[in-house]
């Protein structure tokens, strides 16, 4: 029945009412379409003591790190933009002790999170970590972070992973509609898993589409709508990441956040600007338009391309005929009224 | 004569030879997938580029930003998740990956995680992403390296190469057979893995480069191969490839973030004077 009711809402409603201080959050992107909505909307309401999963921490992981937000983080590649020099909100966090992190390669941490998608308690993983630092060197997982087990099958010794379930995920899509069926295509990346292995979901998406276009094409829907708590329009709710189909990652404004991560005081000031200053969205998109000009943003949407249809159809739609005869029995409705009661198959 | 190149395109041209036609190939951002694009367009035709992110037989049009960018997919011919794309590398169907390099052991095992102190970090690197899974797996790995460094010792093992050395990666029993790095690629040099020690040593110098520059870079005593050969030169054909494919790569990242900016700075003039 969660499937069937209209789940729209503001980041801000969606925000306050599903993610708590001390939560499990994953970020349901990878790499691409980044939440950059939901995530300025957890800062802005001051989320504090949050474990992140993050399967390829942009500047999300980056900017919830600086915020402070964050006591933990479970991630494979964090995104740094110091170079040699170093510089980065995750690394001044890891050095002044305020962030523990726990490293894991790509896919034993995408395991964890299809092992809770499925409801399984662990997941086996690729075991050549055994030999690297990501299996030696344990944060606060502990000896949970990998257990070795004997195969039932084999007797081999295999690696494993815990499930992940984290509380909630946020995540943005192309398109879903009011109930909550998101509908994503492109570079599939892990979205999915860390959706489904959440307690709770939050959508947000670039357009809210009539339910008819997604029945028209449910090859596109990764997350069913009674999985989902609560959908969000956000028009270029990813930028500066890009969103396929709909624009191109902004590769200046991208950069100037790179740029600003390498310096603690560089990075409030950018906070101040485009987080805090901007309530919202749309007057994230007013306060781009004003300090670089709103052609910028229109040069980076996308041209079309859509993809071949594929015919859902099938040889008809009903068991009667253009006759009204059923396709199987050759009667009429009157005629198997009729046979029915004659052979006294009708009660009451 | 032939045309003048620059280092970093000797180092793509380099990395794209290592790919043969029919091969299926695991592409990283960066050289790599300009790589990936040069062997596709001029010698390997039939080889099948793979994203993990789940992008598999793309042709790619421009240099990507990462590994899921809009740009891998137009044309592609398969769609599937990162999951799916391990357990088909898990199952022996990856023939290469490439790898970039921050530290290098002897034995071609990688640091990508941490400089100093794990847990208290002298500098923080990017992590394994999926170099680690991608190494352990992959029939061959290549490895690039533009501006990072050989270490006697590793701060942090992310990804394991021929551990240590001899016959220590097969008898660990979690890796198939005979896989590991067979190349390390420069701006200066090839090199390769000894057959018995599994020690690299400098199988080809770049053209105009010499031992010692390399040397210098190498803190142990580094072994050179007694034919020691002269890398063959970039065609006409492949100089041409890269720069057309990929301008902003054939130059050091500093200059390519200086001219990006400037360009940038001078386009948002001109629309404040249209207005």
């Amino acid at each position: 029945m969660e499937g069937k009711r209209s789940k729209v809402t503001t980041a801000q409603e969606a925000v306050q009412r599903l993610i708590h201080d001390g939560d499990e959050l994953v970020i349901g992107n990878y790499t691409v379409g980044t939440c950059a909505d939901l995530v300025c909307e957890v800062i802005r309401q001051g989320r504090r003591d949050l474990t992140l999963y993050s399967q390829s921490g942009i500047f999300d992981a980056e900017i919830l790190t600086a915020a402070g937000c964050l006591s933990r983080m479970v991630s494979t590649y964090v995104m740094r933009s110091g170079g040699k020099t170093g510089g980065s909100s995750v690394e001044r966090a890891l050095q002044d002790g305020s962030l523990e992190l726990e490293d894991y390669s790509n896919f034993n941490y995408n395991a964890r999170m299809v092992a809770g998608m499925h409801g399984f308690s662990f997941m086996q993983v690729l075991e050549g970590v055994r030999e690297t630092d990501l299996f030696t060197k344990r944060t606060f997982m502990g000896d949970d972070k990998y257990r070795i087990i004997t195969c039932p099958y084999t007797g081999k010794e295999i690696l494993t992973v815990p499930a992940a379930n984290p509380d909630v995920c946020i995540v943005h899509v192309q398109r879903a509609d009011k109930h909550g069926n998101a509908q994503y295509w492109g570079a599939l990346g892990s979205v999915a898993a860390a959706a489904l292995a959440s307690k709770k979901i939050i959508v947000s998406c670039e357009e809210i589409v009539d339910e008819s276009i997604v029945r028209a094409s449910p090859h596109f829907t990764i997350i069913p709508a009674y999985r989902v708590d609560a959908v969000v329009e956000s028009p270029w709710g990813a930028h500066p990441c890009e969103v396929l189909g709909y624009y191109n990652q902004d590769k200046l404004f991208y950069g100037l956040i790179m740029a600003a991560m390498k310096k603690c005081e560089d990075m409030e000031k950018w906070l101040d600007e485009w987080v805090y200053g901007c309530p919202s969205r749309q007057a994230y998109l007013d306060h781009y338009a004003k300090v670089f000009h709103i052609s910028r943003l229109q040069a980076l949407k996308a041209k079309p391309l859509p993809s071949a249809p594929a015919s859902y159809g099938a040889a008809f739609h009903s068991a009667w005929d253009e006759n009204d005869r059923d396709r199987y029995l050759g009667k009429t409705p009157e005629e198997l009224e009729l046979l029915l009661e004659q052979r006294e198959k009708l009660y009451g | 004569m032939a045309k003048p190149f620059t280092l970093n395109e000797m180092l793509i041209i380099a990395a794209a030879r290592e790919i043969n036609d029919g091969e299926n190939i695991i592409l990283g951002v960066g050289l790599p997938m300009t790589a990936g694009a040069l062997a596709k367009a001029l010698h390997a035709p039939n080889a099948t580029l793979m994203l993990e992110s789940g992008i598999v037989d793309f042709e790619p049009l421009v240099p990507l930003n990462h590994i899921a960018d809009a740009h891998a997919m137009r044309g592609y011919s398969y769609n599937t998740d990162l999951f799916s794309i391990f357990t088909a590398l898990y199952r022996g169907f990856v023939d290469v990956c490439f790898l970039g390099v921050g530290q290098v052991d002897r034995y071609g095992n990688l640091n990508t995680t941490t400089i100093g102190d794990y847990y208290k970090p002298d500098l923080r690197l990017p992590g394994s992403g999926g170099a680690a899974d991608f190494i352990s797996y992959s029939k061959r790995t290549v490895l690039t390296m533009r501006s990072g460094e050989f270490k006697e010792k590793l701060d942090y093992l992310t990804s394991p190469g021929h551990l240590r050395g001899g016959n220590s990666r097969n008898e660990s029993g979690y890796f198939p057979k005979d896989s590991g790095p067979c190349a390390l690629i420069t701006t200066q040099g090839i090199f390769h893995f000894d057959e018995e020690t599994k020690e690299m040593f400098l199988a080809r110098i770049h053209p105009g480069v010499e031992v010692e520059e390399i040397q210098a870079k190498v803190p142990w005593e580094m072994k050179v191969a007694e034919d020691l050969k002269v890398t063959e030169r970039p065609s006409d054909e492949e100089i041409a490839f890269v720069r057309r494919f990929a301008p902003n790569q054939t130059m050091s990242r500093a200059l390519g973030i200086e001219l990006g900016i400037e360009h940038a700075v001078a386009q948002i003039k001109k629309m404040r004077a249209e207005n």
